[in-house]
């Protein structure tokens, strides 16, 4: 019979208390845990391969969006900006407006182009002959051409540019790298959107596998409850479960989005060679690799969590 | 030990399992619970062990109403009452070693302690050479054994089976009803549904009767006839 000490309450366990049973309590989870996977390959394989295919639509869709926005700030800066000069700056002042840009901070390059070359460059782009005989009265300004630093925002410059005295007139053509911007800030919205919808949806597959894997395995939950295993106990190997299916298609994911990278890489050095250019993919940074793996394991957790906890309040009354 | 006051179970649906049970039983009695099929034997042993909430009166184990216990604290209850059941309730896929074994893994032992503990638990039931088989490698009879190994193996005040000898021939059921009053002569209360009626006369111990969720009866020992079963 049992002794007067153990009867104290039932909070207190038959001789097992303390860290080291926990870690037992813990390492029998974790094999329980995985035998459940690897009892049924397929079925596992199958849960762990759907995952990663939901998955890997809103990373690869981030790592094209990465791409893009790096080959747009590559393009950002072959940009120069094309100052007017007023039509009554003469040579003088003119060349002397244009030593005085040069010495910006901002500003790389200064190339003044005169009316007559002006005239003589347009004529030759619109195929006229020599124009600069017919027209006496040679109706441009002084352009300055400039090239900014590499690491100035151009828009700035320009209105700068423009309040100095002398310029009239400062074409940059943004207008389309703004509108890249825009639609890259978009899909990047819509990224976030996805990749919040594929989180749930990750939940949810994981969910269902285990709700599965939990009418499978009914018998062997009921008769751990009935041996006095709490809900934490009965709880925590498919918490495991959850755990693992979620890392494995995290990581499925990532390695599809590689593999892709792999595949694609030969093409894009062919098109970008072809515009006399380097152009390299990069591969999702260490952080969203970790935010992709880390996070599916974690809605993983959450998915089994929702399940087990409505099975158990059925067992235990 | 056990004290039931008043109790009545109605499941949803409304089927009325018990109306008003009254009994006790003290600490290191044995007793048979019988009655017929759907008089509610299963409804009350699972009141005790808290696998049902009686919908009235008062479940006393241990002095406590194990009605009210915070669903938390079922596991703990549970760890002092070893079940048996009629269907051995043994999972099919893990060894023999490993059943007998869950309740000490659950209450997380070291490895070394938990293999002694299983093989006492065995060579007491006679299946010690068993040990690496799977249930269903078993015959009914070695399976309920294995049954009660798993149920004995904490060393809890009190054994619950529910119809242990359903499916066993006339021999293995005597038997088995034999190794419950050993493990009563050691201390343990011990409550067992049966409805095999000529066996438990036999036995001469107390017998509940159960009737249309009423106890109708409530018959006492008869001491020279238990001595006369535990002599054969």
């Amino acid at each position: 019979m049992a002794s007067s000490a153990r009867r104290s309450g039932y909070e207190t366990l038959p001789g097992a208390a303390g860290l080291r049973a926990w870690a037992r309590r813990h390492a029998f989870s974790l094999l329980s845990s995985l035998g459940s996977l690897t009892r049924q390959p397929i079925a596992s394989s199958m849960t762990v391969i759907v995952l990663a295919v939901a998955l890997t639509l809103p990373t690869a869709l981030h790592v094209t969006i990465d791409n893009v926005e790096r080959i747009g700030q590559g393009w950002e800066r072959l940009d120069t900006l094309s100052v007017f000069l007023e039509p009554e700056v003469e040579a003088v002042e003119a060349q002397r407006l244009a030593s005085r840009l040069t010495s910006w901070p901002e500003i790389a390059a200064v190339d003044p182009i005169s009316p007559d070359e002006g005239l003589h460059e347009l004529s030759g782009q619109l195929n006229l002959g020599d124009l600069g005989d017919q027209i006496t009265d040679n109706p441009l300004p002084w352009v300055l051409e400039i090239t900014p630093e590499t690491e100035v925002v151009v828009a700035t410059l320009a209105s700068r540019l423009e309040r100095e005295a002398g310029i009239d007139l400062v074409i940059v053509d943004l207008q389309w790298l703004e509108r890249l911007d825009a639609i890259l800030a978009v899909i990047q919205q819509l990224v976030s959107l996805l990749a919040a919808l594929f989180a749930v949806g990750v939940a949810f597959i994981i969910a269902n596998t285990i709700r599965m894997d939990i009418q499978n395995r009914r018998e062997e939950i009921e008769v751990m409850a009935l041996v006095g295993a709490t809900a934490a106990f009965i709880r925590r190997p498919f918490l495991y479960t959850g755990l693992w299916y979620g890392l494995l298609g995290g990581f499925l994911a990532w390695l599809l989005v590689r593999i892709g990278l792999v595949v694609l890489a030969t093409p894009i050095a062919r098109l970008s060679g072809s515009y006399h250019t380097h152009f390299q993919l990069y591969p999702p940074a260490p952080e969203i690799t970790a935010l992709l793996i880390l996070g599916s394991g974690l809605f993983g957790i959450l998915g089994s969590w929702l399940v087990v906890g409505q099975h158990l309040r059925r067992i235990n009354p | 030990m056990i004290s039931f006051e008043h109790v009545a179970k109605r499941y949803p649906g409304g089927i009325q399992a018990l109306s008003d049970v009254n009994f006790a039983l003290d600490r290191g009695e044995l007793a048979f619970l019988t009655g017929h099929s759907g008089a509610g034997k299963s409804t009350l042993l699972r009141l005790i062990a808290l696998l049902e909430r009686p919908s009235r009166g008062q479940v006393l184990f241990e002095g406590r109403n194990v009605g009210k216990l915070a669903r938390r604290h079922i596991p703990y209850l549970r760890r002092r009452i070893g079940v048996i059941f009629q269907d051995h309730r043994l999972l099919s896929d893990k060894r023999v070693f490993d059943n007998v074994a869950l309740p000490l893994m659950i209450a997380g032992l070291s490895y070394g302690e938990i293999r002694r503990r299983v093989r006492a638990a065995l060579d007491k039931v006679g299946l010690l050479d068993k040990e690496k088989m799977f249930p269903p490698m078993l015959s009914g009879g070695e399976q309920q054994r294995v049954g009660i190994a798993r149920a004995i193996i904490t060393k809890p005040p009190l054994i619950l089976a529910d119809e242990p000898t359903g499916n066993l021939d006339p021999d293995m059921s005597a038997e088995l009803m034999r190794y419950f009053l050993q493990l009563n002569e050691l201390g343990v209360t011990v409550l067992i549904a049966s409805h095999d009626l000529d066996l438990i006369r036999q036995l001469g111990q107390r017998v509940l009767v159960l009737k249309g969720g009423e106890m109708v009866d409530d018959l006492p020992a008869r001491q020279t006839l238990a001595g006369e079963s535990h002599g054969k």
